[in-house]
């Protein structure tokens, strides 16, 4: 096993930047998950990790292993990188016991470690009983589990996942999320996973990297970015948020059309520059605040959805801006009610906008 | 688990770089090398002698404007362009309704159009011109003698094949199977969903059919009437037999002659070839471009649940309609050959005493001259094919996973010899490896290089549509667990490629095995092959002899298709279901 170092890695393809020069530091035995939404350059990420593409700047190092620099890329198969795909890409023309102990056979490994070993890893994700079926006989879960024995048997130094779980129903991938965690904590390999699905990257993870336009914009622990997102955008893109664009009235004010709210400023913006306030849908109160230090705003109730647990309440606050609550379902709004909105200054934060 | 097993770590030093990749190189070299052997040479040759004088061998634009001067060359050009014309518009005339009635209606004996259809396919046209000739010479053809029987000594002859008439009817009869294969192709790989979407907005079957189904299948007619072109324009031995007896040059039949002068004006002959280019090049970049921008030709959905256009009273008469190519392009020439054939002495008229398997006997035991050329044609057409495939799916593969720069123009280059016609490729065969340093005058190789060289296209554009519905993901996977490119190639790709290179391999065999053009100038004596015996055998007058040949050649082919057949269906049934390669074939 090997911890990974990336020091500012840049990668273009023709005029298209996909990735703006990213440092990512994953130490040894840690679960990073990769971020972010489609475009955000954690895919190139991926298939510069294995291998597959050459970064046009920066390194890429495996413990002190060099493995790419735009001099050089050591080859995919060199790397002691195993990859799962996010088509699991298990090989059809192969069966169960085939496709898993491919990577064992290339090694040359004596016949009765090669069983052993292939034994232990189809044990491991309980597919003994499917050891001879072909992969068209296998339901997509399954064939997940055969692409994620075979990256595993070969016992990696580090693991790369491609959105493994993107193709697996809802039921199903929740599940397997928590199998992923349970596999990495007996194994302990170094894992990068890529993902576009937050509730999967805070499940997993030990660190997670948020990306976007090619850029890291948070890379810290599940809980960090969640409470403390370093911008807007990854406020927005973890958890549901409210954001209200405005500028800097200096360090802890925000001015969002003719109101100027305050609220703990993380963005280091100098006066009028473009930052944003923030503040999660649970944690907005109507009609009464509650005793809480707040910014009140008056709105009108556009609409409000019963959604069991909670009520969702979207209310135009003036100029164009609304504000989503969540809500106790006993609270009733129907649609043009008058009320108060109050954003507790506690559960606020002025933000920058995305790097 | 948790000791790193994989060989490279560790050994490497800090910090690893790639080496330069031994198998890698060393084949992407060879592809380079045998590409530009078995295309760009040739091809450099003919536009490099087609600058030089034929007497001098100086420098020189003369036969450019012989070229464009003088009328005895512009009439067979006029001609070729005519019968290329007459050719496609028969070809498409017949081959998409016949497309659209098999793989859309509930004709009766649709399979036995398409196993018909095949048959045509392998027929050499140049035998199908010679049991033409025994049907409809003028005076002595069977079908003119019929018609003396019933409308009396007096009536004339109705048909003369030996005429501009009778060429394009004998060469779009042959070219029918082209553009069948290709709009039925389209047809059956249409998604049923994009017709059943327009059933439910209330379309009916008619105006679905015409609103939804041909525009469709429009860039497949349209590259169908192209390639039929190409094909009129191109072949050799129609032409030879049907229309130089009677004096109607075209420009294949003209290129031969040059060659068969004392002394041959093989430099003119280089520059005669390039109008030719000219046309096929601009028609095949006029495909491409209009396939480019029609991105749907190949829209694919699931396995069609067949739902057929019932045509009630119509079922008999579209029948009628389906047997013309059957019956003008494999029972009647066939039915002549075979009678010819099984006579001993045709002159003699068919009588009972005059039956016999003489010729058959003579053909493959009696005479060494046959027996060679059968062994020839199917040594060097399995060798040829295999060469070609072999090559054409590796450049394919380069092109499509992009192994090296410039991997598109390797493409191209493998493209080349789909728009130069066989005679002028074996003119430029002839120029490359006759002289020094080669000297393959004479030898198998030469032959088997020139087979390979002229359907390389086919090869090419095959194993790349096998390769696009081969996921990346599913090589990359084997990367990652050690694999280098060879090893992937051999045990991930090859095997998946499986069935489908079978029938790659019989998509240029056939072809091969029925090739003529490419042949006739390059053979000896001792490297002829059935097509060229054949065509020898022709005019010297032994028609017995030819039709045995022909016969024989027809189930030589015929008995291997069957084979193949069940074999590709074989390797390919191990991957049960193809929806796994596809799901795993789309790139995230």
């Amino acid at each position: 096993m090997s911890g990974i170092r990336i020091t500012n890695l840049r990668k273009t393809f023709g005029n298209y930047t996909a990735l703006r020069g990213i440092d990512l530091q994953v130490p040894n035995g840690t679960l990073l998950a990769l971020l972010g939404p489609s475009g955000c350059g954690k895919s190139t990420t991926l298939q510069l990790l294995a291998g597959f593409e050459a970064p046009t700047e920066g390194e890429i190092w495996a413990d002190d292993v060099l493995l790419s620099s735009p001099r050089g890329v050591l080859p995919p198969e060199k790397r002691g990188i195993s990859l799962v795909f996010q088509n699991y890409a298990v090989w059809p023309h192969k069966t169960v016991a085939e496709n898993v102990a491919f990577g064992l056979t290339i090694r040359r490994l004596p016949k009765a470690e090669l069983t052993e070993r292939l034994d232990r890893a189809l044990r491991t994700v309980r597919l003994e009983s499917l050891r001879d079926r072909y992969p068209s006989e296998l339901s997509g879960g399954q064939q997940q589990r055969v692409a994620l024995a075979r990256a595993l048997v070969v016992e990696p130094a580090i693991l790369l996942l491609d959105e493994p779980l993107s193709n697996l129903d809802a039921h199903l991938r929740e599940e397997m999320r928590f199998e992923i965690r349970q596999v990495h904590d007996l194994l302990g390999i170094t894992t990068v996973y890529v993902t576009h699905d937050q509730s999967e990257a805070l499940v997993t993870a030990d660190r997670v990297a948020v990306m976007k336009s090619g850029a890291v914009q948070q890379f810290g622990s599940p809980e960090d970015v969640f409470e403390r997102p370093s911008n807007a955008f990854v406020a927005g893109f973890i958890g549901s948020n409210n954001e209200l664009v405005g500028t800097s009235e200096g360090a802890g004010a925000i001015r969002v059309g003719d109101t100027v709210l305050t609220a703990p400023d993380r963005s280091a913006a100098a006066r009028g520059n473009p930052v944003s306030l923030c503040v999660r849908p649970s944690k907005v109160r109507l009609g009464e605040a509650g005793g809480l230090p707040c910014n009140s705003l008056p709105g009108t109730v556009i609409r409000s959805a019963y959604l069991g647990e909670h009520r969702d309440v979207l209310v135009d606050v003036g100029v164009g801006r609304t504000i989503r609550a969540f809500v106790p379902p006993e609270l009733r709004y129907g649609p043009g009610a008058e009320t108060t909105v109050h954003l507790p200054i506690d559960a606020c934060q002025i933000l920058a906008p995305a790097v | 688990m948790g000791v790193i097993s994989t060989s490279s770590r560790g050994a490497e030093a800090r910090p690893v770089m790639a080496r330069v990749p031994v198998v890698k190189t060393a084949i992407l070299g060879a592809v380079v090398l045998l590409l530009a052997m078995l295309v760009v040479q040739p091809f450099g040759w003919v536009v490099f002698n087609s600058f030089h004088d034929d007497a001098t061998g100086a420098w020189t634009l003369n036969n450019y404007a012989r070229v464009v001067q003088s009328a005895d060359l512009i009439e067979p050009l006029v001609n070729s362009l005519l019968l290329a014309t007459a050719t496609a518009v028969i070809a498409v005339g017949i081959g998409v309704p016949l497309a659209w009635l098999v793989s859309r209606t509930d004709m009766p004996f649709r399979r036995s159009i398409r196993v018909l259809t095949l048959t045509a396919f392998v027929t050499p046209s140049f035998i199908g011109a010679t049991g033409w000739i025994l049907l409809a010479a003028p005076n002595s053809g069977w079908l003119n003698v019929l018609w003396r029987s019933l409308a009396g000594a007096d009536g004339g002859t109705p048909l003369n094949i030996y005429s501009m008439a009778g060429a394009v009817f004998v060469c779009g009869i042959y070219t029918v199977p082209y553009s069948f294969t290709m709009v039925s192709s389209a047809l059956d790989e249409m998604a049923v969903e994009l017709e059943d979407a327009a059933t439910t907005l209330g379309c009916g079957v008619l105006r679905t059919m015409l609103s939804i189904t041909i525009p469709l299948a429009a860039p497949a007619v349209i590259a169908s009437f192209i390639l039929s072109f190409i094909q009129g324009l191109t072949l050799f031995g129609v032409p030879a037999f049907l229309l130089t007896p009677t004096g109607i040059p075209v420009v294949t039949t003209k290129l031969a002659e040059f060659y068969q002068l004392f002394p041959p004006e093989i430099y003119l002959a280089a520059a005669y070839c390039m109008p030719l280019l000219l046309v096929t090049g601009g028609l095949f970049w006029m495909r491409r471009r209009y396939l480019g921008r029609k991105q749907y030709v190949t829209i694919s959905g699931k396995t069609r649940a067949g739902r057929q256009i019932r045509l009630g009273g119509w079922r008999w008469p579209a029948l009628l309609f389906a047997l013309l190519m059957p019956m003008t392009a494999v029972f009647l020439p066939y039915a002549a050959l075979l009678l010819v054939s099984l006579t001993r002495a045709w002159g003699q008229g068919l009588s009972w005493e005059n039956l016999s398997l003489y010729w058959y006997w003579w053909a493959i035991f009696g005479n060494s001259e046959t027996h060679t050329a059968i062994v020839n044609s199917l040594v060097y057409s399995t060798l040829a094919a295999t060469l070609c495939v072999a090559l054409g799916t590796l450049v394919a593969y380069i092109v499509e996973r992009r192994l090296m720069t410039g991997a598109s123009l390797l493409g191209a280059v493998a493209t080349v010899p789909i728009v130069i016609p066989g005679i002028v490729l074996s003119v430029g065969f002839f120029a490359a490896y006759t002289r020094a340093p080669f000297n393959l005058y004479g030898t198998p190789l030469l032959l088997i290089a020139a087979f390979a060289a002229t359907f390389l296209p086919i090869a090419y554009s095959h194993g790349g549509s096998i390769l696009k519905g081969i996921g990346p993901e599913l090589e990359r996977a084997a990367r990652s667990l050690g694999a280098g490119e060879a090893r992937t190639f051999l045990s991930i790709t090859i095997p998946l490629m499986g069935g489908g290179l079978v029938s790659g391999w019989f998509l240029v065999f056939i072809p091969i095995i029925r090739e003529l053009s490419v042949a006739v100038f390059l053979i000896t004596p001792k490297t002829n092959v059935m097509t060229t015996l054949i065509y020898n055998a022709k005019d010297g007058g032994n028609y017995e002899a030819v039709c045995a040949m022909s016969v024989l050649l027809l189930l030589i082919t015929l008995l291997l298709v069957a084979i193949a057949r069940p074999l590709a269906g074989l390797t390919g049934a191990r991957r049960t279901s193809r929806k796994t390669a596809e799901a795993a074939g789309v790139p995230s």
